[in-house]
């Protein structure tokens, strides 16, 4: 397993960040500004500056085809950057939320948005091109607290939706005029705007840090902060679903998750470190972490005696015990694919609050 | 004319949209009723099992069946803690790491031990409370009959809390910083 590629871009929180399709183009939200980072050789360096919003940006999300970029803040505002020869332009998005927005992500077919907010509404927005603006819906009901995350179906219609009320959901977003009608699936035939096709809990009742639907859309995961990631098997539509796998762990929350395949969720957290979780339909375990342990020791430098009683006469203590023996050296808030085609993950990148990117080989 | 105080209204009330006219309780997870009677065979069973000296069966019949919709109030809830605490109390100290990893490997493991930590923070919270206010009354009574009290049930607390803390050390062992976490965020409390 080849070593993590690890950027330190500066000391200071990671929000959430984003590749370009091509990877050459980082996107980092950091305070109230998104800044972008170009790839030269193997490292990044910061070439532009996203400055519109005046409240912290929560969210980010490059579309791997069309370059667009965005992104959403607490100002409860939600802009779309479009590359022109001035630089990038951002357009306005009507949300109508009055909280915060929290999170934002382009669906698959690139034609729309969903942003989630404080405001106990998901924003589904999309392109009016009579009126030349980027135009919300609203799916409200049946969420009764703040949206902290969201997930779209490889369909670009159904989108999952977990939220502090402890719930996960999945709800349908079907707009007439973008979206194709999707093929009949596990969670429904007939999906007119905000049906709502599924509603999970995990056992704690923990609120729900982040979801993800597998490859095929077919099975749907979640992870809360009662440190457990529950798994769910739907059988069809508007029938109980064929198995729901919860997973307690020994560790500490996980802040985010994403499939590697159908039987491996990859998922990092308040451990500072990625863990991989193995299963099936009939149960699912803790499978290990990312990161290989001869590794993880490197924290640990020469061990030489000479470097011990040199440390005990400069500093009076045997060992540097201010570094954590992880590659991330605080909470890990973003887990994302980076390289992958279909089913299998190739590489993915974390994100943390101790303003670290780091490319993983799976 | 009548002068309302504007500032008083609560205007969450009048906003149908707003949290404050909706249950939050309807999203928890719906918790069974449990009668008292019924939590009173729970223990007499439990207690049965400790006489015959299986600890450990007796240990996970007690955090399998947590009355976390104890009907009678929190009377209920007090009652099977008495139990899970003379469970704990009735497996030596040296016992207590092997006992509970074989509560761990069994079925349900994991969340055997969520509520068994759920029942060791119940139970500090209720030695340190119970020692508090036996301590007050006592220091309005006679000074050489109230500072006996006082000792017997500091002490008295004092040792309930240290068999706690000894189980908290080696559940935390096995069941990990997870096991805290699942207690703190669980609605579902004992």
């Amino acid at each position: 397993m080849a070593a993590p590629e690890v950027h330190l871009l500066f000391h200071h929180p990671i929000a959430d960040h984003s590749f370009s399709g091509d990877r050459s183009l980082l996107a980092v939200a950091r305070d109230n500004n998104v800044e972008l980072y170009k790839r030269t050789g193997n490292k990044f360096n910061l070439k532009d500056e996203l400055k519109g919003h005046d409240k912290t940006v929560t969210s980010v999300d490059i579309a791997p085809n069309s370059g667009k970029i965005v992104t959403c803040s607490q100002d409860r505002n939600a802009y779309v950057w479009e590359p022109s020869p001035e630089g990038w332009k951002p357009t306005l998005v009507i949300l109508r939320i009055n909280r915060a927005a929290t999170f934002v992500r382009w669906s698959p077919s690139e034609g729309k948005f969903a942003v989630g907010s404080g405001a106990r509404v998901v924003a589904i927005c999309y392109f009016e091109e009579e009126d030349n603006w980027w135009v919300s819906k609203h799916l409200k009901k049946p969420i009764r607290s703040t949206v902290t995350t969201l997930a779209w179906h490889p369909n670009s219609v159904l989108l999952a939706a977990g939220s502090t009320d402890s719930h996960t959901r999945v709800f349908s977003s079907f707009i007439k005029g973008i979206d194709e009608k999707p093929e009949l699936s596990v969670w429904g035939e007939r999906l007119p705007f905000n049906t709502v096709c599924g509603e999970y809990l995990n056992n704690a009742g923990g609120w729900v840090h982040s979801c993800a639907f597998s490859p095929s859309g077919n099975v749907l995961a979640f992870t809360g902060h009662d440190s457990s990631v529950t798994v769910v098997y739907p059988s069809g539509p508007e029938q109980p679903p064929s198995a729901i796998v919860n997973i307690s762990t020994q560790l500490l929350p996980f802040c985010s998750l994403i499939w590697n395949g159908e039987n491996e969720i990859i998922a990092g957290g308040y451990d500072c470190e990625a863990y991989r979780l193995q299963g099936d339909e009939s149960g699912w375990q803790l499978a290990g972490s990312l990161e290989s342990k001869g590794r993880a020791s490197g924290g640990v430098q020469d061990e030489s005696a000479l470097n011990m009683f040199r440390q005990m006469d400069l500093r009076g203590k045997i060992q540097n015990d201010t570094q954590l023996k992880t590659v991330h050296q605080n909470t890990i808030s973003t887990v994302r694919v980076y390289e992958g085609s279909g089913s299998t993950l190739g590489k993915c990148s974390t994100s943390g609050v101790d303003g670290r990117v780091v490319i993983w080989t799976v | 004319m009548t002068t309302t105080n504007w500032r008083t209204i609560n205007v969450d009330a009048l906003d149908p949209e707003s949290s404050y006219n909706f249950d939050l309780s309807t999203l928890t997870p719906q918790l069974a009723p449990v009668s008292t009677s019924s939590i009173q065979q729970l223990g007499n069973q439990v207690r049965q099992q400790l006489r015959s000296g299986d600890a450990e069966g007796a240990l996970r019949v007690a955090l399998s069946n947590p009355p976390y919709g104890a009907a009678a109030g929190e009377g209920g809830k007090d009652a099977h803690l008495a139990t899970v605490v003379e469970c704990l109390q009735s497996v030596k100290l040296a016992d207590v790491g092997r006992v509970l990893e074989r509560v761990y490997q069994g079925p349900g493991g994991v969340e055997c031990l969520d509520v068994l930590v759920k029942y060791l923070y119940k139970g500090m919270a209720q030695s340190t409370s119970s020692t508090t206010t036996n301590s007050r009354p006592a220091s309005s009574q006679g000074p050489g009959f109230s500072q006996i009290q006082a000792r017997t049930s500091v002490e008295g607390g004092g040792q309930a809390m240290s068999v706690l803390l000894s189980w908290h050390e080696k559940v935390i062992e096995i069941a990990g910083q997870g096991a805290i976490i699942r207690v703190m965020t669980d609605r579902r409390t004992v």
